[in-house]
Order: structure tokens, then C-alpha cells, then sequence
């Protein structure tokens, strides 16, 4: 089925110019992040013995995550053969790239020792689900240069079916890989079996999410009309992964509130005085679930361009407060060695370790977003992922002139 | 026009990768006291070339055997070529004094050795060349 | 004629056994701590396993001679920040819930026979030596911290800035991973205890027990089988080397 949507390279204009403007400066404010700590060391940054990972991993598993979900969107007209979806894929494809770059650069620049990156990748433990991650995450990228050069090239159009299908189940493997660094520990209590499926969940809302912004700057910055179809079709999907991964979160809660063993750790979490509570209901259930429904089921925002825009970002922030609660609060509830005792040391046992991320983890993790725009606005300008028109005459094709006759009616 | 151009990238290209034909490995000054007394590890053309690879071997076995003979290892090196300067005190591995960063300073070729083993011997007495009393 | 001549008779055959016997038991008697004294080109032994018996009836909170002893052994520095800076042992204070009766407790790496850290590491720079000591191979860690998310007992530290007196025997630096490694220096030149061990024997106390779980001669092994001692999260099926009495 060859692909009939016309594609065009982007012109320089002031939307790249502003965008390009952006991702340079955030790409600067990383490198002198990293520059800084290279040399200085981690005690600059607010992350110690007790919270080994911070705010870089979070930005960093986020976009990772973001990657994996944000090809879903050429996998739906790939693989599960939804047309309309077909002049996204290109897109899709490329911001899978980008995103995915920017996530493993921010990871490995926070490496203590990013020197020895020829180590990490020439010397593996195969036990590791880390060493995985690093054959799933650059396989990833050549299976994604597959499927676009099924796309671009006409004659392979034919292809794209059995190469979507190959690229889907790799980003499953990979997000599940990504949510097993956290499943794998056998001393927290934080994690279970259910983090590989939450992140595949969250992988989809954040994917489609990102997507949708990237939809309305094209229709506002690039001049590429977005059709009401398409912005329908995107409601959907957002409320169809919200409730996902609601689902997969109230049912981790629920069953973790059942093992008394747990209790004091969900109670931490849920029901303490502290900010990963206070982030959990404000930011992730109420910015990144409630809000974002109503947005989408009220009659006028749900219908607007702009409204759907108001939830994907409200939903971003959302899983990326999940995520920093994941993450952080896992480590910063303390390990108890002694079941039955409490403890006190000089290392912290037995206490709730402070986090606070300094200013170098946050210019660490925006450089990497810098990275991600840097290598969209670059691509676009460079070959023809854009679609020239997404308004509902050619997404909707033959079926749009029937609506037209059945509006008139 | 494009031979032009093939030569300026030959010219450049010529200029990058053989620059550092200038500081060979023989042109290199050989910073040790010899008054240490003991004859060397290796003949110097050897060490020059392989050293790395005698301390990489090295610290596998070290490491991860347990296997600590004193012939490549690196405090044994220190304990010979690391000579106390006129002061009385240890060059800094950063300078050029030191032996190693001698020549990996004029090389521009740095080594991470130092970020975490002892690049000076310490107070300890010294019995005979290698072996640290405690 | 025989170069050597048999000569059977009982005397012969008496002197001759009892020389024997005592010759295969001396060595029993007079080398025995020399038996572990590896040569220098001999590799640490599958055949032993290293281990600790800690005897915390003998712990007071007051008391930090086994933490001083492994800073000074190892160089670490007190750079004034409790929350970055290395701990390779600390004493945690245990206090019971229902009786408040309180307990000191030395903890460090546990060196364990299946380490989660050893699991989680894709380098391998985290591994287990044949002979029992969980050690971070510095040559290879790149600094990516999995093993300190993995560890149950927090053993492990990292190190956040710039290092510049490191003693020889213990090379440590900034950006890797580092953890109690049971003195290993000083069992591989021949000295088979830890610095915990020693200070804590000097003090008087005499709480840590450093020697040889596969030996059953040994010291360690003669108190594991004789007192009640136990595993911290033995729950988790890691067969720790290092044991604990009064907790």
C-alpha cells in the first residue's frame, strides 16, 4: 500500500528559529552542567549515598519512556491499520529517535565515570537487566531506521506492516526492560512486578501526549493545518491511557495496602506530611488525571485544539511528577534491615533521606531535552517527515466528503 | 576544484593525525633515579611500548585473582621512580616532575591511573624495593 | 648390593611409624598460620571463604573503634559532608519496639554468596573473588550506582569528588563505586584479619571475629556452631558471610 500523503522539508522560518533558540540554550546549559560536575564531582548535585538517583533519571526515564510510546503512534497505522494515522508516522518515528537520544545522553552524562562509556559498552554482565537495556535501547535505534526507511522508500511501503510489528514488540521488550532496573531490586519496597506494565502504560500516555504538542506547533509554528478528526482521535487516545495508567497505579496501591508488611511505606507515600505525598494527589492524580479528564470530556475544550494542548501538557507534567515519585521516593524511604527494630546511624539508616535536586541535575536533564528538539528541528529541515496537510480532507480522504454530504443533511 | 579541495583535505588530514610524530616515544625524557639500585622490570624500548599493557594484565589478576606479584605492579613502579623532589616533597601528579605525567603530559595523553591509585609512595618505610612495611 | 638396605626387624618398623606419624602431624601443629599465607603469585583460594562473626553482646553505642580503625586503615577522608561522605562500616543503633532495649550494631558490606549488587552490575565490575570477598573491580565501574540501588544492607558508597591522598593499598576514586572489602590487601599479603577486627580486639572488646567459614578448625567456625547467630535479611536467601550473635 504505498503511502500517499504528501511529505515536505520545513524552510527556515522564526517558529524553527525561536525552537532552534531554545533547544541550543538548553543543550548549552547541559553541557556547563556537565562540564561542572565532570570535574567537581556529584557533591555538587543533591544526590548522595541515600538517593543515589535523582532528577537526571528522572528526565532521562522519562524520555526513554516517552520514545517507546511516542512510536506508537506509526504503530497504530502500521500495525493495527488505522489510516488516518499514516501521515504520522514518519514523525512518530523520528521523535522516537530524538526523544530516545536525549534520554540516554542525559544517562550516561551523569555517569561517575561517562569516560569509561567504551567499558560500558564492550564489557557486560548479561545477568544485568541494565547490560540488556543497553542492546534493547541501540537496537531500538537501528530497528527505528528500518521502519523509516520502510516508510520513505515507495517501493517498501509494503514492508511497513512486518517492520511495525517488529519495532512494536521491541519497545515493548525495551520498556519493560526500562521498568525492571526498578522491579529487579529485591530490597525495596517500592517496586514490584507491576513496574514493567506501568511503564509500558505511562510509555503510551506520555508518547501520545508529547505527540500532540508537537501537532499544534506544527499547526501554529509550521503552518500545517490540524484537521478536528485527528484532534478527536488524540482526545481519545489520551483518555484511553490516563485510564490505563490510573489503573495500573490504583491497583498497585491497593494491593500494597493490603501486605501489612507495606503499610508504613504506602502510608509514607499516600497519607504523610512530606512532598511525595503532596505530589502524589496535587500533581500526579490531581494535574495529571483529574484535570485532564475534565478537559477532555468538556464539551467545548475537548473539541478545541488548544483544550486538547491545555490536557497533554497538564498530562506531561503529570507523569513526569510519577515518575519523580517513583524514583525518588523509593530511595528516600530507608531500607529496613531489622524488622521489628528502629534504627539510627550515622549513614541514615532508619531515617527518610531529604532529596533536593540542585540546579546542575536540572540543567543536566533539560540539556538532554535540548538534545531531543535539537535533533527534531535539524531532521525536519533536512528530509521530508512533515506532512503537509493534516485537516480532515486528507486525513478522511473519500470518507470526509461523505461527512460533508451527512452535515448537510 | 575537486582537487583542490582533495588536497586540502589531505593536507589537513596529514597535519591532525601525524602532528604528534614530533614527540615520539624516544624523544622522551626518562625521569628515574637510578640509584634505586635494582635493574629494570624490562629493557626501556619495552617499557616504553608495553608498559600499559604489563599494568593492565596486571591489575586483572590483582583485582580480580588476588594475585599480587610485585614485578608490574604499579606500587612498585611508584616506589622506584617516584623520587622525593629537593624539598623533601612528592611531585604532584598534575606536573610535569612526576614520571609518568612526564611524558603522558608531553604526549597529551592522559591516563586515569592516578584518579584513584597513590601516585606518591607514602610515609611507609621502605625495606626493599616493592615491599611496604606496615 | 642394595644402595639401601631394608632392615626389617620391629625396632625398625616402630621408629619408622612414629617418625612418620610425627611428621604428618607436625606440620598440623607448627604451620598452621602459615597455611594461609598465599604466595604472591597465587590466587585467591575457592577453597576458603572469608567471613565475620560479630558479637554485638559486646557492642556499646559509645564505642567507634572498628569505624576509626577502617578509615584510617583505608584513607577515607571526613570531608565534612555526612550525606556524600564514604562509610565502609558504620554502627546503627537499634532500638526494640515493644521493650525500647537498645542495640549497637556494626554493619558494613555483608559479602554475600548471592549478591544482588554482583546481579544488578552490566559491567561486572561488582564480583564475587573466589575466596568469598564481594569487591567493585575499579578498573571497570563506571559509576552508574545500580549496585547501591540493589544493595539490602546500603553497603555500598560512591565517591562524589575529587580524591588526592590515597594510601596504596586501597586505590580510591572519584566516580566509582565503593564498598567494605574485607581488608583484602592484608589477607593477600598473609595478614588474615580485618582492621575492624584488630582495633576491636585491641580495645578489648572483642566483638568482630575475622577468619575462615569453609575451615572448621578455624575460629569462626567453632563459634558459629558452638553460639545462636544469625543473618541480617535472611529472608532474601543471600548466605551472607557476615554473622551476627545478640540481635
Amino acid at each position: 500500500m504505498r503511502d500517499k500523503t504528501e511529505y515536505m522539508v520545513v524552510e527556515f522560518s522564526k517558529a524553527i528559529f525561536l525552537y532552534g533558540i531554545v533547544a541550543l540554550s538548553l543543550i548549552g546549559l547541559g553541557l556547563f552542567s556537565f562540564i561542572t560536575l565532570e570535574h567537581e564531582g556529584h557533591w555538587l548535585t543533591g544526590m548522595n549515598n541515600q538517593v543515589v538517583w535523582g532528577l537526571p533519571h528522572v528526565f532521562a526515564i522519562f524520555l526513554i519512556i516517552a520514545a517507546s510510546g511516542i512510536l506508537n503512534i506509526a504503530s497504530i497505522s502500521s500495525v493495527f491499520n488505522i489510516k488516518i494515522y499514516k501521515p504520522l508516522g514518519r514523525l512518530s518515528a523520528l521523535l522516537a529517535i530524538c526523544l530516545l537520544t536525549g534520554g540516554l545522553i542525559v544517562l550516561v552524562l551523569d555517569l561517575g565515570r561517562p569516560d569509561r562509556l567504551v567499558v560500558a559498552m564492550t564489557t557486560f554482565n548479561f545477568k544485568s537487566i541494565f547490560a540488556w537495556n543497553i542492546f534493547l535501547y541501540s537496537g531500538f535505534m537501528a530497528v527505528i531506521a528500518i521502519y523509516l526507511w520502510m516508510m520513505f522508500e515507495a517501493r517498501y511501503n509494503k514492508f511497513i506492516g512486518k517492520v511495525g510489528a517488529f519495532a512494536f514488540a521491541w519497545r515493548v521488550t525495551l520498556t519493560t526492560g526500562t521498568g525492571s532496573i526498578f522491579a529487579f531490586l529485591v530490597a525495596k519496597e517500592a517496586y514490584g512486578a507491576l513496574s514493567a506494565p506501568l511503564f509500558i502504560a505511562l510509555s503510551l500516555l506520555m508518547g501520545t501526549a508529547i505527540f500532540y504538542k508537537i501537532l499544534f506547533w506544527m499547526d501554529r509554528g509550521l503552518g500545517v493545518p490540524l484537521g478536528a478528526e485527528i484532534i478527536s482521535r488524540f482526545r481519545k487516545l489520551l483518555i484511553y491511557f490516563i485510564f490505563t495508567v490510573l489503573y495500573i497505579t490504583v491497583l498497585a496501591h491497593l494491593t500494597s495496602l493490603y501486605i501489612t508488611k507495606n503499610h508504613d511505606f504506602e502510608f509514607f507515600l499516600l497519607f504523610s506530611e512530606n512532598i511525595y505525598t503532596f505530589l502524589f494527589w496535587v500533581g500526579q492524580i490531581g494535574l495529571g488525571t483529574i484535570i485532564p479528564l475534565v478537559i477532555l470530556y468538556n464539551k467545548k475544550l475537548s473539541k478545541s485544539a488548544f483544550g486538547i494542548l491545555l490536557a497533554s501538557i497538564l498530562v506531561i507534567l503529570g507523569g513526569f511528577i510519577m515518575l519523580y515519585i517513583i524514583i525518588i521516593s523509593g530511595q528516600a524511604y530507608p531500607l529496613d534491615l531489622f524488622p521489628g527494630y528502629n534504627e539510627s546511624s550515622t549513614f541514615y539508616d532508619g531515617a527518610i533521606s531529604a532529596y533536593t535536586p540542585s540546579i546542575y541535575e536540572v540543567m543536566l536533564g533539560l540539556g538532554g531535552v535540548g538534545i531531543s528538539a535539537a535533533i527534531y528541528i535539524f531532521a525536519i529541515m533536512v528530509l521530508d517527515f512533515t506532512p503537509k496537510n493534516l485537516g480532515d480532507e486528507y486525513t478522511l480522504g473519500k470518507e470526509y466528503k461523505e461527512k460533508l454530504i451527512q452535515n448537510e443533511d | 576544484m575537486y582537487k583542490r579541495i582533495s588536497l586540502k583535505i589531505l593536507v589537513t588530514f596529514s597535519l591532525v593525525f601525524f602532528s604528534g610524530a614530533s614527540i615520539t616515544h624516544e624523544n622522551m625524557q626518562h625521569n628515574i633515579d637510578k640509584s634505586s639500585g635494582e635493574k629494570c622490570v624490562e629493557p626501556t624500548d619495552v617499557m616504553r611500548a608495553q608498559h600499559h599493557i604489563f599494568l593492565n594484565q596486571q591489575s586483572h589478576d590483582t583485582v580480580v585473582k588476588g594475585i599480587r606479584t610485585k614485578k608490574y605492579s604499579l606500587n612498585n613502579c611508584i616506589n622506584c621512580h617516584i623520587k622525593p623532589l629537593a624539598d623533601g616533597t612528592y611531585p604532584s601528579v598534575k606536573s610535569e616532575e612526576h614520571f609518568c605525567s612526564g611524558c603522558h603530559i608531553a604526549a597529551a595523553a592522559q591516563v586515569e591511573c592516578f584518579d584513584c591509585h597513590a601516585s606518591k609512595p607514602f610515609n611507609k618505610v621502605v625495606k626493599k624495593v616493592g615491599v611496604l612495611e606496615k | 648390593m642394595k644402595k639401601y638396605e631394608l632392615k626389617l626387624n620391629r625396632r625398625n618398623f616402630l621408629k619408622n611409624s612414629a617418625m612418620l606419624g610425627v611428621s604428618t602431624i607436625a606440620p598440623g601443629v607448627f604451620f598452621q598460620e602459615l597455611a594461609y599465607g598465599r604466595a604472591l603469585d597465587e590466587p585467591a583460594s575457592p577453597k576458603i571463604r572469608w567471613g565475620m562473626l560479630i558479637n554485638t553482646n559486646q557492642c556499646t553505642d559509645e564505642c567507634d573503634a572498628c569505624v576509626t580503625a577502617c578509615n584510617e586503615e583505608h584513607g577515607i577522608e571526613d570531608f565534612g559532608r555526612p550525606t556524600t561522605d564514604t562509610q565502609w562500616i558504620r554502627k546503627i543503633t537499634l532500638t526494640e519496639e515493644l521493650s525500647k532495649k537498645s542495640i549497637s550494631v556494626p554493619m558494613m558490606c555483608q559479602h554475600c554468596e548471592n549478591p544482588p549488587c554482583v546481579d544488578v552490575c552490566p559491567t561486572g565490575a561488582s564480583f564475587i573473588r573466589d575466596d568469598g570477598i564481594v569487591l567493585v573491580n575499579k578498573h571497570t565501574c563506571i559509576g552508574c550506582r545500580y549496585c547501591m540501588m540493589s544493595c539490602p544492607y546500603k553497603a555500598r558508597s560512591f565517591v562524589h569528588e575529587n580524591l588526592e591522598n590515597q594510601l596504596p593499598h586501597t586505590p580510591r576514586g572519584k566516580g566509582c563505586v565503593e564498598s567494605c572489602n574485607l581488608c583484602v590487601h592484608k589477607i593477600d599479603n598473609g595478614e588474615n584479619n580485618t582492621a575492624c577486627a584488630e582495633a576491636c580486639q585491641k580495645d578489648g572488646h572483642q566483638a568482630i571475629l575475622f577468619g575462615d567459614l569453609n575451615d572448621e578448625e578455624s575460629d569462626i567456625s567453632k563459634q558459629l556452631k558452638k553460639y545462636a547467630t544469625k543473618e541480617v535479611r535472611s529472608d532474601l536467601g543471600l548466605n551472607t558471610a557476615v554473622r551476627y550473635r545478640g540481635i
